[in-house]
């Protein structure tokens, strides 16, 4: 294999890993403390595109303008997603949560079908051009959403650092001792909500201008990041973070050699992993129901 | 059995037969696919008392839809021969996958189910021995002695007979001593290990009995659909098999599935005024069903004294 193709996958492998990343780990998140299997994360994520590309495109704006558009509008929808029914169903048991996120998703997939059906939602790219290194050809948008993750793979580490982070930890720790300290175990479960939606809103927002927005792309981001946090370990952030990258990797070579059945290919890469690691690829997980 | 509940069952097994002769061909073909769909429900609320969701179902459902379709095709076997061969090979395939996967716990369980959906319907879709995304040929209709089953009222009493086995099957395990076992393990994983109960085993057994099940509604559906599509085995049915065991009622293994997949099966087919929004309806309404009446629809048939004891006798268990 040429030097150059082999670059531009790897490029390509990682670009699409940072994006599971993100959302594996608002989805991790999200299962470690509220104990949702939330279904609807992959919507979240379509929904980022499309308003970085409403506020880029039709609004005219700065595309980190559209950036941060897109973290609020997500962050809110969490927040409203939370409070209107997900807490309802929580007391009802795992299943009556997760089944409500699938309708939800079902609900959140046709209406954005029918608004957005035509519309193409490609952003202009931010830095046009390429980056050459000795004969190897990079495309600087690529490199762009690699960064992009990065960037905010490190602010959420931050994140769950300080006060309320530390809250979210112990929270899924133990809800009842963690109450017992003083922590508001309300307002941890919706925060947790908007930074997982949050998380799923940027990655959007972070590939719409190198991909463009289309209805299918919530599920088939949704379904990787599902394999993301299978070979991950249920519940740990930074073996998501490292299976993010590998599953990306192996599918973009997969893509190149089998075609439509890359996703076969890091199925049978999980199945694997999942072999020779049981517990994920690293750490100590997070507590998770029913295991 | 009371008197009223012999009445009661007399009149429903008379509206069931009857049915066909009363509803236009459309209502009955959907009737047909509910048939099938309430088998997947059967056998998802039957791994469920294991403790384990499974998003496999529609994998399952397709391996056995196929291979009944294949053989047909390019075997000439007869469809009834490929029932049993299409359940074995769920069987075996599903040993070598769940070898792996079983004993990882319920999340990867989930998990490992849904990507299984996903890369089955891709195979099928992918490989042209399979005949790719526009499916199968036309199978030759199924036969038994002077009835081919070319009149779709046939298809269904056949549907209502798989159905019948079924149930019987699985209430049959219901009270034998390994379904007691299931019960233990689905309760309390931790206290039905402690007192000897080979969880993996186990839960093994459920779920590949469940695999033949699932592989058997996946043939019926061929003998009614006559072709095997990759489209008709989507992650979407793997998801909705799951609506119909918690809008059936969660605590009713045997009937909750077969009245949840009518109704989240006719809710949309009442709703076609709504025209394109008609999921985003019946999204809605499924979340209000799960919100407002979380034992489903069976629990609201229970009176409430007895809701309320076995609420307690639940609690009592969870200590």
């Amino acid at each position: 294999m040429d030097l150059a193709l082999f670059f531009q996958l790897v490029v390509n492998g990682l670009m699409s890993g940072g994006i599971y990343a993100l959302i594996a780990s608002g989805f991790t998140l999200i299962l470690g403390v509220i104990q949702v299997f939330n279904f609807a994360q992959g919507q979240f994520y379509m929904l980022g595109a499309y308003v970085t590309f409403g506020v880029v495109t039709s609004l005219g704006l700065p595309y980190p303008v559209g950036v941060l558009a897109a973290l609020a509008a997500m962050f809110l929808l969490g927040v409203l997603f939370h409070f209107v029914i997900v807490q309802w169903t929580l007391p009802h048991g795992f299943f009556h949560t997760m089944l409500v996120t699938v309708a939800f998703s079902t609900m959140v997939g046709q209406a954005s079908f029918l608004t957005f059906a035509a519309d193409q939602g490609l952003v202009d790219p931010v830095i046009p051009g390429t980056f050459n290194v000795r004969g190897i050809t990079l495309n600087n948008g690529k490199l762009l959403v690699i960064g992009g993750a990065i960037v905010v793979m490190v602010a959420l580490y931050y994140f769950m650092r300080t006060k309320i982070g530390t809250a979210m930890l112990a929270a899924a720790e133990n809800k009842e001792v963690a109450q017992l300290q003083g922590i508001n175990a309300k307002r941890i479960f919706w925060v947790t909500m908007a930074v997982g939606s949050g998380l799923c809103g940027v990655a959007g927002s972070l590939i719409v201008p190198v991909l463009s927005a289309t209805n299918s792309m919530g599920m088939n981001a949704f379904i990787r990041s599902m394999l993301v946090v299978l070979i991950g370990g249920t519940g740990s952030m930074s073996g998501a973070l490292l299976a993010a990258f590998l599953v990306g990797i192996v599918e973009s070579f997969a893509f190149q050699y089998v075609g439509q059945l890359s996703l076969v290919a890091i199925f049978a890469f999980a199945a694997v992993l999942l072999f020779f690691r049981p517990g994920g690829l690293l750490g100590k997980p997070l507590p998770i129901p029913g295991q | 059995m009371s008197r009223a509940a012999i009445i009661g069952t007399a009149a429903l097994v008379a509206i069931v037969i009857v049915l066909p002769w009363l509803i236009n061909p459309y209502v009955l073909q959907v009737l047909i696919l509910t048939v099938s769909y309430s088998m997947l429900g059967l056998a998802f609320a039957f791994t469920l008392r294991v403790g384990l969701p499974r998003f496999d179902v529609a994998a399952w459902w397709g391996v056995g839809a196929y291979t009944t379709a294949m053989l047909m095709l390019k075997g000439g076997i007869s469809f009834w021969l490929t029932l049993p061969i299409g359940g074995a090979i769920a069987i075996m395939l599903g040993w070598v996958i769940f070898k792996i996967v079983i004993p990882r716990g319920m999340m990867v369980f989930l998990l490992a189910g849904m990507v299984l959906t996903m890369a089955t319907q891709q195979i099928f879709a992918s490989l042209p021995f399979f005949g790719g995304w526009s499916g199968t040929g036309v199978i030759p209709l199924p036969k038994l002695g002077p009835i081919t089953f070319a009149d779709k009222k046939a298809v269904y009493f056949l549907g209502l007979v798989i159905l019948a086995v079924n149930l019987l099957v699985y209430r049959a395990f219901s009270t034998s001593r390994i379904g007691r076992a299931w019960t233990a393990i689905g309760s309390s994983l931790g206290l039905a290990s402690s007192i000897g109960v080979d969880v993996v085993r186990y839960r093994m057994a459920n779920v590949l009995i469940g695999n033949f099940f699932i592989a058997v509604a996946g043939s019926y559906l061929v003998a009614s659909t006559l072709v095997a599509i990759p489209t008709m085995f989507t992650f979407t049915n793997s998801i909705n098999v799951m609506m119909y065991v918690i809008v059936g009622g969660i605590a009713h293994s045997l009937a909750g599935p077969i009245i949840g997949a009518l109704v989240v099966t006719f809710i949309p087919e009442y709703l076609r005024m709504a025209k394109e929004y008609e999921p985003v309806v019946t999204s809605a309404a499924i979340i209000l069903i799960i919100i407002f009446i979380p034992r489903g629809i069976l629990g609201l048939t229970i009176p409430a004294f007895i809701q309320r004891r076995l609420e307690a006798a639940r609690i009592r268990r969870k200590d």
